[in-house]
């Protein structure tokens, strides 16, 4: 079992969740430790509630894990709902003066701080919070100087008064807990190797700019905003153009007209936006210009639980746009993944000239992951396939922007080229890009051109590698997820192992091309299967259905808007190996 | 005794100032309805591009659905072009200009692409300002469908099946200067000698250019009750100012009272000559451009010309302020950011 440290921090919103939630990552990466965080909003109780957790060790840490062992609560809410979450050997840290402690699992280390007496909190509002962290980093074995210099970097656009301010209210905090509480029993390890810590919108961002994505645009639409915040932070420093659009239908067609002016154009939406990029997406594939979309879904449909995770536009990004058209759909694994996708996503439609969707979730887009900064290449292949740039010395057949090849692709030249001027159009045309409307319909005409755009298919899917079983062959159990599941399937499998039931995982990244043929020679093979995914329907297993006649011998489904938690698979197929059901759907425990 | 008989000398075909002829502007052969307004407003188009001197392959023709938007096929058959989808020109414009300025943009639209299904892009494009000529080919209707009205048809207009229109039209002009294009006007696909000055003028105007010009639909909207007939325009046009232009590479210069006319110095150095035909109208002025468009609605004139101009706001391209080598045409090694400014992301993340 992985070794791991995770804290929870909860309270309303503007008690300042988030400080204390970078000086913990911070605090933790500069160990040489690895983290994951996921920032769970919820939308219960007056005015609303937030509840952060960092897990932390020096194992990667794929996901938020089972449990806690520092929970902080802010407020008396935060004590009330997470205190249960802590097992033996856990502590909760809290204000003595405005929270009454509840009924902890035994074991649990309840650690009140006189916060008034500590600090003076007529002038500092946010006492609480930097006694508490203090507190916790004595407690953890970490010594005060470490906490010291992230406090320095975390205020230094403030004054000096300020930093010494909270420097000293820290240090309050962790003498006094390095007199009354008890240390935790392991102190927090540390490594040697430093991590970038990354959101998956930071991640999709900079994949973008190791691209050499030249224009990216947006219509702002949680949980994809990070990626157009990004973006518009580092837009002058790294020479790309970016622009905030007034809505998604010309978000789409503006980066599908800055693509056929020939930069590599980019834009991000949720589930609700894409829904209207349907029309340009058609656009894109009959005009045959390459764009890259990105859709972080969130809990739907319509406006849906715009703060809540789910895995639930699968369909709509099959089905969007009408008539059939080559595109690539894939879903990054994690949050590294966020990254690599991008420029793997952009040589692949630069090189087949049509659209292509990255399906990430809220858990990446808004979840935060350590990385190794060795596996970020912002110098990766830039493959732009058959583009023409200029015009050549020697004399060239007349051009013919649409001309029918055995691949299916047609050298695409840029505007602005004497000797490649062409038109290209969303109505059906010949290889000139003459519109066949303006002669005649022509039957013969219409079918090669739709045929040349189809033949790109294969060329799509064999540009991309099959999806490979991870783990022991000939386990009990075969789990298959995609896209953002990777991690927490991963440490389910673990834990199985724990118990004595042998899993292996297959997870899917790409999800058009599928290869189909290779998934069932996999699944075929297992011994039991089941599909994990965070939606109702079960739609990756519908889809696969549809593409395979593949039936898994069960599912596992959330729905809730909160990701899986390890313990919720691996319940689901003890239960499952046990005959008692094909279909668990985890409750999700208070956690939120 | 033989004579010799000289062949009879042809003379030059005439060129303009980069030596191409006319017919190095023309497109292919229209397959719009005889006698459509669409067709002589691509002439003008022709002559107004030829007369200018415009390189046909720096011009990048746009379009989005419908009769008015199949028109850029049928001139500068040498130039780029984009038939984009029904309502979403402005925006497919806004990317391939943002991407590569140096093309000179041209966006034909229609009343019904503008003003119904692309209202929202279209208002967008005005407030950028981004240098575009974009033209309306307004004909109240829409033809490709069989005559259904559409948004700038006005009140009490009849279609040929005795329908009779009881919204308000959309004011695309007032629209248009309320948001910011800097160079607007309407013209009439019938009056060559305006729309050819005013296109000149357009493609000498760095901005956003707004032309809305009637143009009938012979098919379905030219009949007795139409307020978009041949007939009904030429009986109630109101020319707000005559539209004189001299280029900037034409040096004949003719004095103009500036008592009766307005004289603006373009972008690129070429005069706009309005001469007044409304007592004290002044072209630079947004407020009285609106009212006198609104007067004009009210009186059931239609009115042409030149409404608003300024041409000194910064375009779009100007006012983001970017390099002057378009993104578009950047080499391969310099599209990704440079290594220190990747570094310096980096480290901010560690």
């Amino acid at each position: 079992m992985r070794q791991s440290f995770a804290v929870g921090i909860g309270g309303a919103a503007g008690q300042g969740v988030a400080t204390p939630g970078d000086i913990f990552a911070k605090v933790f990466s500069r160990r040489g430790l690895h983290l994951n965080a996921y920032n769970a909003y919820q939308s219960i109780i007056r005015g609303g509630h937030t509840f952060l957790v960092i897990r932390t060790g020096a194992d990667p840490i794929t996901n938020i894990g089972d449990q806690l062992d520092l929970l902080i609560p802010l407020n008396q809410d935060t004590m009330d709902r997470h205190l249960r979450l802590l097992g033996p050997g856990g502590a909760c840290i809290y204000n003595a003066d405005s929270i009454r402690p509840g009924t902890a699992t035994q074991g649990v280390q309840l650690c009140p701080l006189p916060v008034a007496t500590l600090a003076d909190i007529t002038r500092n509002k946010v006492a609480q919070n930097t006694l508490a962290i203090g507190a916790a980093l004595s407690m953890l074995g970490i010594g005060f100087q470490s906490l010291e210099s992230v406090l320095e970097e975390q205020f230094k656009k403030k004054d000096r008064s300020v930093i010494d301010e909270n420097i000293s209210v820290a240090r309050a905090g962790y003498d006094y807990a390095t007199q009354n509480f008890k240390p935790f029993a392991q102190p927090l390890a540390m490594t040697e190797n430093r991590y970038a810590v990354l959101s998956g919108n930071a991640a999709l961002a900079m994949g973008g700019a190791a691209a050499g994505v030249k224009f990216y645009c947006a219509y702002p639409m949680s949980p994809s905003t990070g990626v157009l915040h990004w973006m518009a932070e580092h837009a002058r420093k790294a020479n790309i153009l970016v622009r905030q659009v007034e809505d998604e239908i010309g978000v789409i067609n503006m980066a599908i007209g800055a693509a056929q002016a020939g930069v590599r154009a980019m834009c991000a939406t949720s589930g609700g936006g894409f829904a209207l990029m349907s029309e340009g997406l058609g656009l894109s594939a009959q005009a045959e210009i390459p764009v890259v979309v990105i859709d972080c879904q969130r809990a739907g449909p319509s406006t849906g639980v715009p703060t809540k995770t789910e895995q639930g536009d699968l369909w709509q990004m099959l089905g969007a746009a009408f008539g059939d058209y080559p595109r690539a759909i894939a879903a990054p694994l994690d949050i590294g993944d966020c990254f690599t996708l991008i420029p793997e996503m952009f040589n692949l439609v630069d090189r087949f000239q049509c659209p292509g969707i990255v399906l990430c979730d809220l858990l990446l887009a808004e979840g935060r992951l350590s990385v190794d900064p060795k596996l970020l290449n912002f110098r990766p292949p830039i493959d732009r396939g058959e583009l023409i740039v200029s015009n050549g010395a020697a004399d060239h057949e007349p051009y013919k922007r649409y001309l029918i090849t055995e691949s299916g692709v047609s050298p695409r030249a840029i505007p602005g080229i004497p000797g490649y001027t062409h038109v290209v159009s969303s109505d059906e045309h010949d290889e000139d890009g003459v519109l066949i409307s303006d002669e005649y319909t022509n039957a013969a005409k219409r079918r090669a051109m739709m045929e040349k755009r189809m033949r790109k298919v294969s060329g799509i899917e064999a540009s991309v590698a099959p999806p490979k079983l991870q783990g022991p062959a000939n386990a009990d159990v075969t789990l298959v997820g995609w896209g953002s599941t990777q991690g927490v399937i991963e440490e389910a499998c673990e834990l199985l192992k724990d118990e004595g039931i042998t899993a292996n995982q297959l997870q899917i990244r790409w999800l058009v091309p599928l290869h189909g043929d290779a998934i069932v020679e996999i699944l075929k093979k297992a011994k039991h299967t089941i599909i994990v995914e965070n939606n109702f329907s079960g739609q990756f297993a519908r889809y696969l259905r549809s593409e395979t006649s593949f039936v898994p011998d069960g599912s596992i489904r959330k729905y809730d808007g909160e990701p899986f938690m390890p313990h919720h698979i691996v319940e689901a197929v003890k239960e499952q190996l046990a005959g008692k059901t094909k279909l668990s759907v985890p409750a999700h425990e208070v956690m939120v | 005794m033989a004579t010799t008989l000289e062949a009879p000398k042809t003379p030059a075909p005439k060129t303009n100032r980069l030596g191409l002829q006319a017919v190095d502007y023309r497109g292919a052969k229209t397959t719009l309805c005889a006698g459509c307004g669409h067709n002589a407003i691509s002439e003008r188009i022709i002559d107004a591009m030829y007369e200018m001197g415009v390189k046909p392959e720096r011009v990048l023709k746009l379009s989005g659905i419908g009769c008015s938007s199949k028109s850029p096929t049928y001139f500068l058959g040498r130039a780029h072009g984009f038939n984009s989808v029904h309502g979403r020109m402005p925006s497919v414009a806004t990317g391939a200009l943002l991407a590569n300025s140096s093309m000179l943009g041209i966006g034909v639209s229609g009343d019904g692409d503008t003003a119904s299904i692309g209202l929202g892009q279209f208002a967008h494009l005005m407030r950028r300002n981004l240098p575009l000529i974009y033209i309306i080919e307004d004909n109240g209707v829409y033809g490709l469908t069989k005559g259904q009205f559409s948004a700038t048809a006005d009140v009490g207009s009849k279609l040929k099946t005795g329908v009779i229109n009881e919204l308000p039209a959309i004011n695309t002009c007032a629209m248009a200067v309320d948001l910011g294009a800097t160079f607007v006007g309407r013209s009439f696909s019938g009056d060559k000698k305006q729309l050819l000055s005013m296109l000149k003028a357009a493609i000498a105007h760095n901005g956003t250019v707004m032309l809305d010009v009637i143009s009938p639909c012979v098919t379905f909207n030219d009949h007795e009750g139409s307020t978009k007939s041949y007939k009904y325009v030429q009986e109630h046009e109101d020319s707000i100012g005559e539209v004189g232009f001299v280029p900037f590479f034409d040096d004949i210069s003719v004095d103009y009272d500036p008592g009766t006319t307005y004289d603006v110095q373009m972008h690129d150095g070429s005069h706009l000559k309005l001469r007044k035909l409304h007592e004290g109208y002044d072209p630079t002025n947004r407020i009285g451009a609106v009212k006198a468009l609104m007067e004009a609605e009210e009186r059931g004139e239609i009115l042409t010309g030149v409404f608003y101009i300024d041409a000194k706001r910064p375009s779009f391209i100007d006012s983001l302020n970017l390099a002057p080598e378009p993104l578009a045409t950047l080499p391969q090694d310099r599209v990704r950011p440079p290594r220190r400014v990747l570094d310096e992301i980096m480290q901010a993340h560690l």
